[in-house]
């Protein structure tokens, strides 16, 4: 099992190096550059040389790159051109509000998706499995900014008990919670209905109900715990893709993440911090994946046989 | 009861002792937080603002644009070169170092320094020396007679900070540290988020009368105004969002302001390429396009079609110029038949992906249309946008034009013949303006100069290397709670004399 792990945590450098390529040879080769940027309209082309100059921007590319692979390995992605400060610093001091908001978008959106899923499941073609899965339809299909401005209306205005921004205290984080939980709710909450009514007409449930095992039992040991792996596949995906809908929650309620670092500094064309910031989502992600398919292993002894079986 | 009573109300008469006056305190929103507080390495209006509650410079401008005194009580030319600037007695940095010449020499030279690799360098470009003459006493001396060199000295890329403040911080000044002598000290910095001020006892003036001053960023227009309206902010100065202005001003509930903006918006051509080398197509342009309407359309009533290349906030602007060719379109079809264009052409206008910008792009196609010209509107990343038109665009561009306050600053880079390659990207040449904008600089008597300047602006207009639009406006809102709050044309408003009621 250790040894899985590692092997497959070796398997993130490749990712990462293939990810560091491809993200410096894009926000080099774009048109434009951060002198220009910085220096605005007015700019003369001495100015921009000698900014460009001093950002190390006139080496050859292949140069720029190995000295940013270099370093990046030693831990240091460089300093932003727009404040001057490290990247690492930047990243670090921002990834806590991020990784706080997907976390607890994640935990709204199984905590309120899974119950759902199974009621609707349970109830199945009755008004409250209409009801449910209504809801999961709603929450896929609003656009996410769209509830975001009408939960401020409702929650800032109308009934002024929330703050609409800002990253201050815990009431700051319910409307970016729900906003940023409600897509992937819906998709658990739909996906656990499918794949509940699969496992209930298994033969070994209809086994378990007849050896007179109470409803609760069955539902705890022989459904749920089938259910959940495809449940825990849509979640680990969905984790990344929230790491990138933060994005948008980011920017709307103005908490300061990394998804509004790395798209402000994609404008202001803050190389460093482009890099930076994207190759550390990859390892993000690339981490939650891993996560997630040792979470199979526990959720699933077939899986965790075949870990033994490999050794 | 009634001795419970008496018990409650003696506790709160103590609770009320104990507790200190609530501290006047002014929440701001801005479009985005601060990149850095160091004056002499960012160059974006939102760090410009926190920068000039911190620091100070030599001479300042006031709210009509007008130079007034700052650390320099005085100041005088003994001849067209040298500038002499008497400072200010007493004046101490946050850190309570004392403002000396010798302290400015190094603030102005550091802006000079490639090293710094400062976007401000370029207002001190006429500089070829800065010497502290005794402790108070100041001389620069220019490569030529430079007029505008106090409009200059009023940029916050020119603020004086403080040379200990910026040793001892290194690489981390602006981020970690940011002194000067102006009537706010910096705090602190939640990046991304907020920035925080405190008053600073020692100002030269007086302490102010706001004890914390919080600049926060929020990109989303709505957030904005949601925040304003339920009490999270005090003030937004500027970047308000037109749309919603009129109800914000008609709800009755909010201060309002609004002010002229330095910037004016316009369509450049490059002048390199046909048919934009005849002057008389030039014109017709100018004359096809209803700007009042794209005024409406765009900034919902809040602007004015262009006067001339200047916007009237502009030291040097003539006040008797009318808008520059009143929309009429027989008149520009009249034109293009005598250009030899009667059936119109093709072009193309570039311009990047704000919604302005690109919706005015748009609207000007729509108006080209009505006389035959039929131009395709293509969209660019902002940086290529620039470098692309500095090197000769393939048609026409979208730009805008701030200037430094002085018109100098608003002409001289855009039409004189030594900035092409650069920021004359019309790549036009009119050896006539290019004398008088020379003389402009070189002249110090300001009568004199408001007369040349006058000259240049209706050559520029009789030239027109591209289409005059619009003179943007800048519109703020506060609770009424603020008091004294004054929009400045620059965008760039003094906190100093606000005060907030509790």
């Amino acid at each position: 099992m250790l040894r899985y792990f590692f092997k497959r945590l070796m398997f993130l450098i490749p990712v990462l190096f293939g990810v560091s390529i491809l993200i410096f040879s894009i926000v080099h080769l774009a048109p434009g550059d951060p002198a220009e940027v910085m220096l605005g309209p007015a700019a003369t082309q001495e100015d921009i040389a000698n900014l460009r100059e001093q950002l190390g921007l006139t080496k050859p590319l292949y140069v720029q790159y190995g000295i940013f692979l270099g370093n990046a390995l030693k831990g240091d992605l460089g300093r932003s051109i727009k404040s001057n400060a490290p990247v690492m610093e930047e990243i670090m001091e921002r990834f806590p509000a991020t990784l706080t908001l997907a976390l607890l978008g994640m935990t709204f959106a199984i905590v309120i998706g899974l119950p759902l899923g199974i009621i609707a499941a349970l109830k199945q073609n009755t008004w409250v499995d209409a009801l449910c899965s209504f809801l999961a339809l709603v929450g896929f299909s609003i656009p996410n900014f769209w509830i975001a401005l009408m939960l401020m209306l409702l929650l800032s205005i109308y009934i002024p008990i929330l703050p609409s921004s800002g990253f201050d205290s815990w009431k700051n984080l319910i409307m970016p919670t729900i906003v940023l939980g409600i897509q992937t709710m819906a998709v658990i909450a739909r996906m656990t209905r499918s794949s509940m009514l699969e496992v209930i007409r298994q033969d070994y449930v209809r086994t378990a109900k007849a050896k007179g095992i109470s409803d609760r039992l069955v539902l705890t040991r022989h459904i749920l715990s089938n259910v959940m792996i495809p449940v825990v596949t849509i979640a680990g995906l969905y984790f990344g893709h929230q790491l990138g809908g933060v994005v948008i929650t980011e920017t709307v309620f103005s908490i300061p993440g990394l998804g509004r670092l790395i798209v402000d500094a994609i404008r202001a064309q803050d190389y460093p911090v482009v890099q930076g910031g994207v190759l550390f989502f990859a390892l993000c992600v690339g981490i939650v994946n891993l996560l997630v398919d040792l979470l199979y292993a526990v959720l699933d002894p077939r899986i965790k046989a075949q870990y033994r079986a490999a050794k | 009861m009634k001795k419970f009573r008496l018990i409650a109300l003696a506790l709160l008469a103590v609770a009320a002792l104990a507790l200190p006056a609530a501290a006047a305190e002014l929440r701001i929103a801005q479009v985005a937080d601060i990149s850095s507080l160091d004056p002499h390495k960012v160059s974006d209006i939102y760090s410009a603002n926190v920068i000039r509650q911190i620091y100070s410079n030599l001479v300042q401008v006031d709210e009509h644009m007008e130079i007034v005194p700052d650390l320099a009580e005085s100041w005088e030319n003994p001849d067209n070169l040298t500038w002499i600037f008497h400072l200010r007695k007493g004046v101490t940095f946050h850190n309570g170092d004392p403002l000396t010449a010798a302290a400015v020499k190094f603030s102005l030279e550091r802006i000079k320094d490639p090293a710094t690799a400062s976007p401000g360098a370029t207002h001190l470009r006429e500089v070829a020396s800065v010497e502290a003459i005794d402790e108070h006493t100041l001389k620069i001396v220019t490569k030529r007679p430079f007029a505008p060199m106090l409009m200059s000295l009023t940029r916050y890329e020119t603020s004086i900070v403080s040379e200990r403040a910026v040793k001892e911080a290194g690489a981390d000044y602006g981020s970690k540290a940011a002194v000067g002598t102006g009537p706010f000290k910096f705090m602190s910095w939640s990046r991304g988020d907020k920035v925080t001020l405190e008053k600073f006892d020692g100002y030269f003036r007086g302490p102010a009368s706001l004890d914390t001053v919080v600049y926060r960023g929020i990109p989303e227009d709505a957030t904005r105004l949601v925040e304003l309206e339920s009490g999270g902010v005090e003030l937004i100065p500027g970047n308000f969002p037109y749309q919603d202005f009129v109800t914000i001003e008609e709800s009755g509930k909010f201060l309002t302001y609004q002010t002229p903006a330095m910037s004016t918006l316009y369509m450049g051509l490059n002048t390199e390429i046909k048919p934009f080398d005849n002057k008389l197509v030039r014109r017709a342009m100018n004359y096809a396009v209803d700007k009042q309407a794209i005024v409406d359309a765009i900034y919902f009533g809040f602007g004015a079609p262009a006067r001339g290349p200047l916007s009237p906030v502009i030291w040097g602007f003539d006040p008797k110029r009318e808008p520059a060719y009143p929309y009429n379109p027989e008149k520009a079809r009249e034109l293009l038949k005598e250009a030899g264009f009667p059936d119109g052409f093709d072009m193309t206008i570039f311009s990047d992906n704000r919604t302005e910008r690109r919706s005015a792009a748009e609207l000007i196609q729509a108006y080209l249309s009505e006389v035959d010209i039929r131009a395709q509107v293509e969209l660019m990343e902002w940086s290529a946008l620039l470098s692309t038109s500095a090197k000769g665009i393939g048609g026409a561009f979208m730009l805008g034009w701030t200037g430094t306050g002085d018109a100098d600053g608003g002409m001289t880079p855009v039409y004189h013949t030594a900035n092409i390659g650069s920021s004359n990207r019309f790549r036009y040449s009119i050896p006539a303006l290019d004398a008088l904008l020379e003389k402009g600089a070189a002249t110090l008597d300001q009568t004199e100069r408001r007369k040349i300047y006058a000259e240049a602006q209706q050559l520029a207009v009789d030239e027109c290397p591209l289409v005059f639009m619009i003179s943007q406006e800048l519109l703020g809102a506060s609770s009424k709670k603020v008091q004294g709050f004054k929009l400045y044309p620059n965008m760039i408003s003094p906190l100093y004399g606000v005060t907030v009621a509790k």
